[in-house]
């Protein structure tokens, strides 16, 4: 099982090991136990994050600037109801995906079918 | 905000360690807390204290009064974060992961900046790979707590899954800079270099990768995995000789692996197939223990070199007892020539060991005699070689002459086993598998194989008896393999009772097989923080790619595949209602007999009440035996699932629905495979929604556009577009006129079966399907279709068991119309073809072959 694995393939220390090897039956239902156990976060030597910190924000609205710039494009697209409803109805997708593939398609249903058919 | 309802000094500590408690998961001392809060008469209906409660319950299984609490507790205290927070963990732990994230949302609402719930949030958006909302999510805690390695940790991951490598490496660069300082190189730290060097491998710059690596090869503490990267590293920047090193010194390091052997081949730049024969001899000098240098250029050498390997290898194989050598050397049976060369090389040994026990006629006088047990294994091999083959008749004579030689040796049981289901008798298989078993019961491998076998045989019931030999006791075996995810039995039990036609319980066992894989991914959750806790964030990122495509394993293909067809069998055959068939039936009866009939009803219904009671007591056993167990595990958490019940499914109102279900993971998870969209055209061909049929074709025609099965599909498909033409949608036919040319080439229909006949006329299967098609357009040419299939002598390449089998059931389908003489016909020289074969046999020669449990006379099969 891929959990095991990764709690064997982690960074158990060699007491861990031997421990499991006396516990033979249950040590994989201890191990998994393990990966819930609480714990608090490490906290890093503090240093001057300031300036690092107002660079990713600064990012983060440039990214989201674009984002919405883009969405907006999009949504400036006139589609018609009826041939969303066609999309839905035929190709058995949701409404928002319907929606969203008429529009990149520039409103045009034939081409926005051919798309959803590949 | 704080709760509206705020504790004195001495209650509010009781409710921190209420919450300590929680988190350490010291549960009951965590009711005891919250008793002393609640028998207070000033605080019995405190919110807070009353959902911590309840989600405390909820850790020990008492799952009912964990709702009752947690309810109360937010009824009591609506602009409690922690009211919500705990509704929103309780929702979770039932898998309900939408309702959950609502409930952190208002949790929030009240409290924007709370550390613990933005965590809990961020989450479950990874867990339902909402990786926008993730990343805002990672970006809000990064904000609030600059100082946490995790945060700066999961905001760079949020940006890598979502391939933003740029700001994912710029992250961790910031980061690494602040923490370098220490200079402590633990494993954790070299565990975030691997990472952070995996992230700029997957932006492509490879260079760059490499030069990150060399940097900081003595800060990596993971040296194996630091190697393996330098040497793919360097191949693939095609700087050959400093990959030939790395790979050298990991061959050192472990001569066993093959994949070692190809990069060294690549980085060498070896090409025509005598050096790579070169390079192997060579490195068999230099690790003369290893298998690979032996093995690996059986692939390449021809002729005499070939020769002269394999018989090396095969002689120290058969003097040693290898037992799987024939699986080894399978994959060169690909080359004709090789084969003949084993094969002249076995009967060779045959000859000389049985006369002078050597290995060549011409050694008489050289070295000692071979061991006795060499011919055991000649014979073994050659038994699988002609299996291998489709020589039914000299595998089994081989077969005998070993279990002749040694009758002990459980391997010749299984193989004998083999041979039979190969030759089309599942039955004798069957029984050869069960007495490999009885000779070892305690080999868990024979076991599963012979229960394999028996459902191959349709017997069910004997199969889990010998499963249960292994399984836990106390409860049924069927339960327990289900509890242990045993996905083979459950699909072969699948597949079983779909031959039987029971198709309620096929889809039951189909059912089970795909919450196998929901649980697989549920079980993910827990490692979304222990992972970045450890820092194994490449193995972390390894498992969110394996789950995003679980379904594609094979396993979820094979048990899919089986609910679609019965789903698909369903909707054309509906189970029908037991009650009003009989009461149409008794119209027809006297008097007399109908009292018979009621008698009988009366008596059969008590019997079925009484089976009903028996099995609801079992069920309440079973219960009770679940909630000692969960009790007892402190993590509880296995959501309540409706039970599956076979009749229900068996009267699925919409079957079609439900395949579709089943086909949604195949068409994301398994569209290299044309089996997917081929099953896909058949449930949307039911459901005459062209377009959608349209993507099935398209989709099947890129893959593989002279696949037989599809033929009939595109023929069926032109056919409804011809029939319907008038009443199709003025955009849906634009849509297929614009993309029908690449299917249909532009001819017409019977144009197009016609060529498709005349172009693969040498292929049976191929075949098949025209002549299908040639009758389904035009049902006076049925004695033209029949001739095509059922005269098999010579015309065809491809005349097997599966190939007849399938001619066969298309037959007893009604594809070709009424034929039943042709059938009759057709099995007559299928059982002259195929003497083991029972599918070819008339139905009583079967009932007889299934109850006669008494060994076949040796002498029929014996080697001489």
């Amino acid at each position: 099982m891929s959990s095991e694995q990764v709690v064997n393939g982690g960074s158990e220390d060699t007491d861990e090991r031997s421990q499991k090897k006396s516990a033979k039956h249950d040590c994989g239902a201890a191990d998994l136990e393990k990966v819930t156990d609480y714990a608090e976060e490490k906290e890093i030597s503090t240093q001057d994050f300031s300036g690092a910190i107002s660079l990713i924000g600064d990012q983060r609205n440039k990214q989201a600037a674009e984002k919405i710039a883009r969405e907006k494009e999009l949504l400036k697209v006139l589609i018609k109801k009826e041939d969303v409803d066609l999309i839905v109805r035929e190709m058995e997708i949701s409404r928002i995906k319907a929606e969203r593939t008429l529009r990149e398609h520039h409103g045009n249903v034939v081409k926005a079918l051919i798309a959803l058919t590949n | 905000m704080p709760s509206s309802n705020p504790l004195p000094p001495k209650e509010n500590a009781l409710f921190k360690r209420i919450l300590r408690c929680y988190e350490q998961k010291q549960y009951k001392n965590g009711l005891k807390f919250a008793k002393q809060i609640l028998s207070n008469s000033k605080f019995t209906e405190h919110g807070e204290t009353l959902a911590m409660k309840g989600l405390t319950l909820n850790c020990l299984g008492r799952k009912d009064e964990a709702y009752e609490y947690v309810r109360r507790g937010l009824r009591n205290d609506l602009r409690s974060h922690v009211c919500w927070h705990v509704y929103g963990l309780l929702q979770r732990s039932d898998k309900k992961y939408d309702e959950a994230i609502k409930c952190y949302r208002n949790a929030l609402k009240w409290e924007k900046d709370n550390i613990q719930i933005l965590r809990d949030l961020s989450l479950l958006q990874i867990q339902m790979r909402d990786l926008e909302g993730y990343r805002d999510t990672r970006y809000q805690l990064l904000m609030l707590r600059p100082t946490q390695r995790a945060s700066w940790i999961g905001y760079a991951m949020s940006f890598h899954l979502l391939g933003d490598y740029k700001s994912a490496l710029n992250i961790l660069e910031t980061f690494l800079d602040q923490q370098q300082k220490g200079n402590n190189y633990d494993y954790e730290h070299s565990e975030l270099l691997l990472y952070q060097n995996m992230v700029i491998h997957e932006s492509g710059d490879l260079k760059r990768a490499l030069l990150h690596l060399e940097k900081r090869e003595d800060q990596i503490l993971d040296k194996l995995t630091l190697k393996e990267i330098l040497g793919e590293l360097n191949l693939d920047l095609e700087q050959y000789e400093k990959a030939t090193k790395y790979y050298e010194q990991l061959m050192r390091r472990n001569p066993e692996k093959t994949t070692y052997y190809y990069k060294l081949i690549q980085a060498r730049e070896l090409v025509k197939s005598e050096d790579i024969v070169q390079f192997y001899l060579v490195l068999g000098d230099l690790y003369p223990k290893s298998n690979p240098p032996k093995r690996l250029p059986l692939n390449y050498a021809v002729g005499d070199q070939f020769k002269t390997l394999v018989d090396s290898y095969l002689r120290q194989g058969l003097r040693k007892g290898v037992p799987p050598l024939f699986v080894d050397l399978r994959s060169v049976y690909t080359d004709k020539s090789k084969v003949e060369i084993i094969e002249q090389l076995l009967l060779q040994y045959t000859d000389a060991l049985k006369s002078i026990g050597k290995f060549a006629e011409t050694e008489v006088n050289n070295g000692p005699k071979e061991p006795a047990s060499a011919l055991l294994w000649v014979y073994y091999f050659l038994a699988q070689h002609y299996d291998y083959l489709d020589q039914t008749e000299k595998a089994l004579m081989y077969i005998d002459a070993a279990l002749e030689h040694t009758p002990t040796l459980i391997e010749l049981f299984v193989t004998k086993g083999r041979i039979y289901k190969h030759a089309g008798d599942p039955y004798e298989a069957c029984k050869w598998l069960d007495e490999a078993q009885a000779l070892d019961t305690a080999d868990r491998y024979i076991n599963s194989k012979c229960a394999k076998y028996m459902l191959r045989a349709n017997k069910l019931k004997e199969a889990e008896e010998i499963c249960s030999k292994f399984t836990r006791e106390g409860v049924s075996a069927m339960e327990n393999l289900n509890e242990m995810q045993c996905m083979w039995f459950q699909t072969e039990c699948a597949l079983a009772y779909q031959r039987l036609g029971k198709y309620g319980e096929a889809l039951k066992k189909c059912h089970e097989v795909d919450r196998h894989f929901s649980e697989i991914i549920e079980d993910q959750f827990d490692f979304h923080t222990y992972c970045m806790r450890k820092m194994t964030l490449c193995s972390y990122v390894r498992l969110l790619r394996l789950e995003d495509v679980l379904r594609g394993h094979p396993f979820y293909f094979k048990a899919a595949r089986c609910a679609i067809e019965v789903y698909l069998h369903l909707f054309d055959e509906p189970v029908k209602d037991e009650n009003t068939e009989q009461e149409l039936n008794i119209e027809n009866l006297a008097p007399s007999e109908l009292k018979k009939l009621r008698n009988k009803q009366r008596k059969a219904r008590r019997k079925a009440e009484q089976e009903s009671a028996q099995a609801a007591q079992a069920q309440v056993k079973r219960d009770q035996y679940h909630k000692a167990k969960q009790q007892g595990d402190v993590e509880a958490d296995t959501p309540h699932l409706d039970e599956l019940v076979p009749e229900k499914l068996a009267k699925a109102e919409d079957p079609l629905e439900q395949a579709i279900k089943f086909l949604q993971p195949l068409q994301n998870l398994a569209q290299n495979r044309i089996e997917t969209h081929l099953m896909a055209f058949e449930i949307y061909f039911k459901k005459e929604k062209v377009l959608l049929m349209l993507q099935s074709l398209k989709r099947a025609h890129k893959l593989d556009a002279i696949n037989p099965k599809l033929h009939s599909c595109l023929v069926r498909f032109h056919e409804f577009l011809t029939k319907n033409k008038a009443t199709l949608d003025e955009t849906i036919t634009e849509v297929i006129e614009s993309e029908k040319g690449v299917l249909f080439k532009n001819k017409d229909v019977v144009l197009l079966n016609r060529e498709y006949l005349d172009t693969y006329g040498n292929s049976l299967e191929a075949v098949l399907e025209g002549a299908k098609m040639l009758y389904y357009l035009n049902s006076k040419l049925q004695s033209t279709a029949l001739g095509l299939v059922t005269n098999i002598d010579n015309k065809y390449q491809d005349v097997n068991i599966k190939t007849c089998k399938n001619v066969l059931k298309s037959l007893k389908n009604g594809d070709f119309g009424p034929c039943d003489t042709e059938i009759e016909q057709f099995m007559t020289s299928c059982q002259v073809l195929f003497p083991h074969a029972i599918d070819f046999r008339s139905p009583s020669s079967i009932v007889h072959c299934e109850s006669n449990h008494i060994p076949p006379d040796p002498d029929n099969y014996s080697s001489n």
